[in-house]
């Protein structure tokens, strides 16, 4: 008799989690107004969420009411397709903001069944990772910044610090070089120090956007190469575990060039602070409210920028130093 | 006069090479990747060096020797890596609001206990095969690491809070000392104590123990908490080294530990199996990294030499265990 009593046990926990979840949905398609599916690259991603907020502060700015429900992509470019082509399909939303897991793969759902704005925010749709203009007909705008020509402003950084050292010794570290915008950006620093024979990339790591890998692999890395310049990272959760292992080593991080990517708030403050020489900064909360925009002008008809350069919207120089981030605290925590 | 005649010393034949080889693959890997590592980077073989392999492995060591309860016993714990990740936030999210380390980074164990007891409970009450009841709390696990975070992370600036993951005594890191002391409590339970011969026994036959009077169910739930406890401790450990509580942080750590468990030579099917075995699992798996980044080689292929050098282990294993 004890398995009736597990299944009434399991259909009773199952009832009441359908009801709860029940009860925190948005019951988008029901109410008058705009409703925007946001495609989240995964809804348990600092830099989604901030693009939520930026979304969610020009929903409320706007001058018509606008609903917007979160989609979890679960940082898997399939499961985004999918909800790429339901929000499209099923009229129950008249427009689309994605943060792409893979912006290649999601070209498949266009030409749209349903025509509505669809607005991408940090990766183009299509094949080329570069090209900003829309590439396949159906995308209304992309906020984004050319992977490559990000990557190369900071080699130019790291360039002018090794003027004076020869040789400079350059450990880069990577966030998932499996993926094509991480290899790009490898290619990117690699290219830009090839005319500088002063420059000798010692290392160069994986940090998997994972500040403990980050930590372990900078820990390896300074087992070899403790004399090392510069740490050049895409990413500032890599940097922020590497530049914990350098302090284990011994080295004050400021006697370094550390530069990271993504304008933490953490990353703002190590800069600042003179750990850190440099950032590259994101502007996610300012990104997801630029999209917002653009999908609302596509809705009201108003004029549309089919691109939006990242690096402008956040009212701040992006390739920032200590002297040039004035008031700037991040937009986001990663 | 009366002769006497010694008795002939057995000799070393190929047969017993081969069941060396089966029993020990593990250890004349690391061994080998431990001398071809030495020859090649003068800098792998460095007492700062093998302490530094150590100490980034403590985590993951913790989890794949409490892990080898679990799968000796004829089960899975698919939900150790959100168990780890809870625990990070939790513990983070107690440091910023009381401002007191000691409290916060004991929070994470009990957190890691009570959610093993709750998989314990699942599977024997349930009655589902502990992979599935497992999967499903991982689910549920990483839901609550994302709602205390709101998806963002909690970065911990409290004074004390990294003593844990990041002080040390000269060399030795405390979280070193911490893991060495865990696994020997562990190789204790399991191979001095009645508790670890019921472990054996319900893994190898759970019919012929549930007979022998080996009370399955509570045996179950029991290992399941030392699981979540393990999950928690190694929680503790990581948060206090990066100082910040993130959802995703233990995203992959259980399917590492079952690999780590599997490749020291437990077996998958339950019954056999040691804690030291997991430990060289885990430990094995980590030279390729350390070799990787020492030598600066294409990180592209670190997946591929991994697989190739598991391979190489089952593969050692299984031939000497066909030849027996």
């Amino acid at each position: 008799m004890r398995r009736p009593h597990s299944m009434v046990l399991g259909a009773s926990a199952l009832a009441a989690t359908l009801a709860l979840s029940a009860c925190g949905a948005d019951g988008g398609g029901s109410s008058d107004g705009y409703q925007i599916a946001f495609l989240a690259a995964s809804s348990q991603n600092g830099y989604s969420q901030a693009v939520y907020e930026g979304i969610q502060q020009a929903a409320e700015d706007a001058d018509v009411e606008v609903s917007v429900k979160i989609l979890d992509g679960q940082f898997d470019a399939n499961t985004q397709l999918s909800q790429l082509q339901n929000a499209t399909t099923t009229g129950q939303y008249d427009g689309v903001i994605v943060v792409p897991n893979d912006g290649p793969s999601l070209a498949a759902a266009f030409p749209l069944p349903n025509e509505m704005p669809v607005a991408t925010v940090l990766a183009p749709i299509g094949p080329d990772i570069n090209e900003m203009e829309p590439q396949v007909e159906g995308v209304t705008t992309t906020v984004a910044v050319p992977p490559v020509e990000a990557a190369a402003k900071q080699a130019e950084q790291v360039v002018d610090y090794c003027a004076e050292l020869d040789p400079c010794k350059v450990v880069l570290m990577l966030g998932q070089l499996d993926t094509p915008l991480d290899t790009a950006r490898r290619e990117a620093y690699e290219q830009a120090f090839a005319s500088h024979d002063n420059i000798q990339v010692v290392a160069t790591v994986e940090g998997g956007y994972d500040r403990d890998q980050a930590m372990t692999s900078m820990a390896n890395v300074l087992q070899a190469n403790s004399d090392f310049n510069v740490l050049l990272s895409n990413a500032d959760q890599d940097a922020l575990g590497a530049t914990l292992a350098i302090e284990d080593a011994g080295i004050d991080p400021s006697s370094v060039f550390i530069t990271g990517g993504g304008g933490t708030k953490e990353a703002v403050e190590n800069v600042k602070s003179g750990r850190w020489a440099a950032d590259y900064l994101n502007f996610p909360v300012s990104m997801g409210s630029a999209a917002m925009d653009q999908v609302l002008n596509a809705l009201e008809g108003r004029e549309v920028e089919s691109y939006v350069n990242a690096d402008e919207v956040g009212g701040t120089e992006p390739y920032a130093t200590k002297e040039t981030l004035g008031d700037f605290v991040g937009e986001w925590n990663g | 006069m009366a002769t006497t005649t010694a008795p002939a010393s057995r000799t070393f034949t190929g047969r017993d090479a081969l069941l060396f080889i089966r029993d020990y693959a593990v250890l004349l890997l690391i061994a080998l990747l431990v001398v071809v590592l030495a020859v090649v980077s003068p800098s792998f073989f460095s007492a700062a060096n093998l302490m530094n392999i150590v100490n980034q492995n403590v985590p993951l060591a913790m989890i794949a020797a409490a892990g080898t309860f679990v799968i000796i016993s004829g089960n899975f714990d698919l939900s150790t890596g959100a168990i780890f990740s809870v625990g990070a936030v939790v513990a983070a999210y107690v440091a910023v609001e009381t401002q007191n380390p000691w409290l916060a980074l004991a929070a994470a164990p009990l957190c890691g206990l009570l959610l093993g007891v709750l998989n314990g409970v699942a599977v024997t009450t349930l009655k589902v095969h502990s992979f599935l009841a497992t999967l499903a709390t991982s689910m549920v696990f990483s839901a609550i690491a994302v709602l205390i975070t709101k998806g963002s992370l909690i970065t911990v600036s409290v004074e004390g809070f990294s003593t844990l993951g990041r002080g040390r005594i000269g060399l030795v890191f405390y979280a070193v000392i911490v893991m060495v002391v865990f696994v020997a409590l562990l190789w204790f339970l399991l191979n001095r104590t009645v508790f670890g011969r019921h472990v054996f026994a319900v893994g190898g036959n759970q019919h012929a123990a549930e007979l022998s009077g080996v009370r399955v169910s509570r045996l179950r739930l029991s290992v399941f908490a030392l699981s979540g406890l393990a999950a928690g401790l190694a929680a503790a450990i990581g948060v206090s080294r990066i100082a910040s509580g993130q959802p995703q942080v233990g995203l992959g750590m259980e399917l590492d530990a079952i690999a780590a468990i599997i490749l020291g030579g437990t077996s998958i099917n339950g019954g056999i199996g040691a804690v030291w075995r997991s430990v060289a699992g885990v430990f094995l798996i980590a030279l390729i990294g350390n070799g990787f980044d020492i030598m600066n080689l294409n990180p592209q292929l670190k997946d591929l030499a991994t697989g190739v050098i598991i391979l190489a282990a089952v593969g050692l294993s299984a031939i000497g265990g066909r030849r027996r």
